[in-house]
């Protein structure tokens, strides 16, 4: 027997009767720790064992209930508050609908804390030192064998006495761990290993990057669905007798909630007035839309966005060049409205105010693109 | 607490009350390691071999149809407006459907404690997992731009926008991935103590440290296993909850939208009852072919085979309640769209559909009343075939043929899949056997802690019943 003490002795037991027999005794006689180890769980051991209930329970209600408010806030905060966004008439905070997603975050909350919590919390697992793991013991025990550990814990263990006692008490073999060798320090090798790994993979890492920023941009876009036999919008077709594709809208209806919008050139346009004052609160608004709407081709400055030039051909418009500086609010509304060149209508996506708005911000940028040095506050 | 993995006491039943044996012979819990880890370090058959060269020939054709649909886009489909949603739909929602037959072994059987899913409860956990990866695929590549997919889940970003929550199809995102990681979880916490008794049998250096990081030092210590069996058991309830929420989402993605054919309340039900239907059925084609080529039918009893297939006998009554009931709908509607919707199915263009699946999900199982067909390979796999079949001619005709017809007659456009449809098709399904063979070969495909556990004399009070 080595010079370094004992761990814990191990008794082996043939079946978990023998076990739970052996307990009661051995518990009245040591005050070390006493841990069994079984192939699967056995009925009763943990009162036998002393073992206090376990907190998974509480532990996952808590967690559930956290993941409900957070899916459900988070909802209410994307869909009402920070976009708000408004789909199929319903209102901005429509909780109905979010229920399906608050159920599954709640789900994943629980289920998470009960396997995590469980493994990592309450079981200190993964834990690959522990010295039950490199003995003769545990091939046996997981296999059909249960065993019975004395633990020394922070003191002292009699190994010869307990062995004896676990012997008398059924054990058909004994065995002692010993405490494990202190962990030494990592050698430079390792570290150097390491350290050269890491490297490799740092160099490699940005090499793929850098490849896939200078190709992806430039790959054409997919237009193999355009090109397909389809019906068109205002296409021919021999189905109907007057030849069209499409049919006419019932007459003298519109659509529920619209205000026909009648004005048929941007030459027209440039009359309408601006309804929106130019506060605050009505500029953040006009960013809100902006950002959201707009800026994914107008760019986030308003100067046009080159990656769409590379990838589509299309050349969104420079917004805080003169041109857009002269444009009256009225003929940037109708565009808005009606579209222009490659850029479709807007006016299903952005509501009246925030059409508004959204000019107000552009004249925003414009100045704020194009500043002077007298707009530097003294 | 530790009732939860109780064996009932059934002395005490009469006769026509107790179970049957979940297990034939005399086998002790050394002997279940024995006979199932032992397949986990054998040389594989020739007939492995043979099966995996097929299932990874058919994986690759698929892939390679993935990869034509990447470089020209989804214009290689045969899908076109107004059928949209074509086979990527419908592969999506059978391959869903598949793997909800293992959580409800796993999940909803270990919560009525029924004894007989022990055996069976980790190959059909396995099974799911990998039916959803396959399912996964199909709205991953449908989009059309996959490295794009990030878009669906909600991050911070510069235009300042978030997904809408209050569409179906970003529930059915959350649901399934939810559905994955859960499953996942669930399969892993199962397979901890049996990859740590793996890692204490293996001698190869390589496999040891394999085993053993995977095992994470598991020691079956008792204070341990207490929390191990609270944590597995509350998973379980909430793995059932989940179950039935994710097939129900996947409806919602139909039943939500306003088309006729789809906009009915029966549609979640039906949806989660046809995903168990098609499970079994899939869990019993496989289940018979690992039973006999690695001679488990000790372990897998006919027992087994004949509770599942009662199991599928039952689904498919209550599909046929589900048939009935779209029929009563579209005539209780009074609604012209929905009734010839209802019709198209029946009388339309794609009826062969309509009647296949009506033959191979209804009138076929219903030889499962025969105590033969539940009992012999022959009879069994005739029926898993049809009804696998006819699950996935159900959500063919429930898209193609409710999309084909729409509400203008000009657009009206007859579906037919091109041969990279098939393809993918084909793919998906060599990566589903691929896993499934790869798993047979490298992990054990009956839990052996579970089993170990309903042997008899497993429990300390139960010691002297069955063979002591």
């Amino acid at each position: 027997m080595s010079k370094r003490s004992a761990f814990s002795v191990v008794g082996i037991f043939e079946s978990p009767q023998l076990l739970m027999n052996a307990i009661p005794g051995i518990k009245a006689k040591v005050t070390a720790r006493l841990e069994a180890y079984t192939p699967y769980p056995i009925e009763g051991i943990d009162r036998l064992l002393g073992l206090r209930k376990s907190p998974i329970g509480g532990m996952v209600l808590v967690m559930g209930i956290i993941g409900a408010i957070a899916g459900l806030s988070f909802e209410l905060w994307t869909s009402g508050v920070d976009y708000p966004l408004r789909t199929a008439g319903k209102p901005y905070f429509s909780w109905e609908a979010f229920i399906p997603v608050m159920f599954e975050v709640t789900v994943l909350f629980a289920t998470f804390t009960a396997g995590l919590g469980m493994l990592l919390l309450l079981n200190r697992l993964p834990l690959f030192r522990h010295p039950m793991l490199r003995s003769k013991a545990l091939p046996l025990v997981t296999r059909d064998k249960f065993a019975l550990a004395v633990e020394a814990g922070a003191g002292e263990l009699d190994p010869e006495a307990v062995a004896k006692m676990l012997q008398e008490s059924g054990a058909e073999s004994v065995e002692v761990i010993e405490m494990p060798a202190p962990a030494g320090p990592l050698s430079p090798v390792f570290f150097f290993n390491a350290f050269a790994a890491l490297a490799v993979s740092c160099v490699l890492a940005g090499l793929l990057t850098y490849w896939a920023t200078k190709l992806f941009p430039i790959l054409p876009p997919m237009v193999h669905m355009l090109d397909q036999p389809r019906l068109d919008p205002q296409r021919a077709d021999s189905f109907f007798t007057d030849g069209f594709g499409m049919r006419m809208p019932v007459p003298e209806t519109v659509t529920h909630d619209s205000v026909p919008y009648t004005i048929r050139s941007q030459d027209y346009a440039g009359s309408l007035v601006n309804p929106m004052p130019r506060s605050e609160s009505v500029l953040h608004r006009g960013r809100q839309a902006y950002t959201n709407y707009c800026a994914v081709c107008h760019g986030v400055l308003g100067n046009g966005s080159p990656s769409l030039t590379a990838a589509y051909g299309a050349k969104p418009a420079n917004l805080v060049s003169q041109k857009f500086i002269d444009l009256p609010d009225g003929k940037i509304y109708h565009v808005i409205m009606a579209g222009k060149n490659a850029m479709p209508s807007y006016a299903a996506d952005i509501v009246e105010s925030d059409r508004w708005a959204a000019i107000h911000y552009v004249r925003v940028l414009q100045r704020a693109m194009n500043a002077k040095d007298e707009d530097i506050p003294k | 607490m530790n009732s939860d993995v109780a064996v009932l006491p059934e002395s005490g039943l009469p006769e026509g009350l107790r179970q049957p044996p979940v297990l034939i012979g005399e086998i002790r819990p050394g002997g279940v390691d024995d006979q199932v880890l032992s397949h986990v370090f054998e040389k594989p058959p020739k007939a492995w071999f043979i099966a995996f060269a097929c299932t990874s020939a058919a994986l690759l054709i698929g892939l390679a149809m993935i990869g034509y649909t990447l470089a020209v886009g989804i214009g290689a489909w045969g899908n076109n407006m107004p059928v949209a949603w074509a086979f990527a739909i419908i592969n999506f929602v059978f391959w869903v459907g598949i793997g909800h037959a293992g959580t409800l072994i796993s999940a909803i059987l270990l919560l009525f404690r029924a004894r007989w899913r022990n055996a069976i409860s980790r190959f059909s956990e396995a099974m799911t997992i990998f039916a959803v990866m396959c399912a996964g695929i199909f709205p991953l590549i449908h989009v059309g731009r996959p490295w794009l997919a990030f878009f669906l889940f909600p991050y911070p970003n510069q235009r300042g926008i978030w997904p809408n929550f209050r569409s179906p199809l970003i529930w059915d995102v959350v649901a399934v991935s939810t559905y994955f990681s859960v499953s996942l979880l669930f399969w892993y916490l199962g397979l901890m103590p049996d990859l740590a008794s793996l890692r204490d049998r293996t001698r190869t250096k390589t496999r040891k440290l394999v085993y053993s990081v995977l095992a994470l030092g598991w020691r079956g210590a008792a204070s341990h296993w207490q929390h191990y069996e609270r944590a597995y058991l509350i998973i379980a309830g909430l793995a059932t909850g989940l179950v039935l929420s994710v097939h129900s989402v996947v409806s919602f993605d139909f039943a939500v939208s306003l088309l006729p054919g789809w906009h009915m309340t029966i549609f979640p039900p039906y949806f989660v009852t046809g995903a168990i239907f098609a499970g079994f059925a899939m869990v019993v084609m496989a289940l018979v072919v690992v039973r006999s080529t690695m001679h488990l039918e000790n372990l897998i009893t006919e027992y087994h085979l004949e509770v599942m297939n009662k199991v599928i006998l039952t689904c498919s009554c209550l599909m046929g309640y589900a048939y009935l009931l779209e029929g009563f709908t579209a005539w209780y509607s009074m609604n012209s769209y929905v009734h010839h919707t209802f019709m198209q199915y029946i009388a339309g263009t794609y009826r062969w559909a309509g009647w296949t699946t009506i033959t191979c999900n209804i009138l076929i199982p219903q030889l499962l009343w025969s105590r033969w067909f539940r009992r012999h390979y022959a009879g069994m796999i005739f029926v898993a075939v049809a009804v696998t079949i006819g699950m996935w001619f159900e959500r063919f005709v429930i898209i193609v043929s409710s999309l084909h017809q729409d509400f203008l007659p000009s657009a009206w456009h007859i579906y037919r899949p091109t041969i990279v449809d098939y393809g993918i098709l084909l793919g998906s399904f060599g990566l589903f056997f691929t896993l499934v063979l790869l798993f047979a070969r490298v992990l054990p495909v009956i839990a052996t802690t579970e089993m170990k556990m309903v042997l008899p004399g497993s429990q300390p009070h139960h010691q002297g019943r069955g063979h002591e």
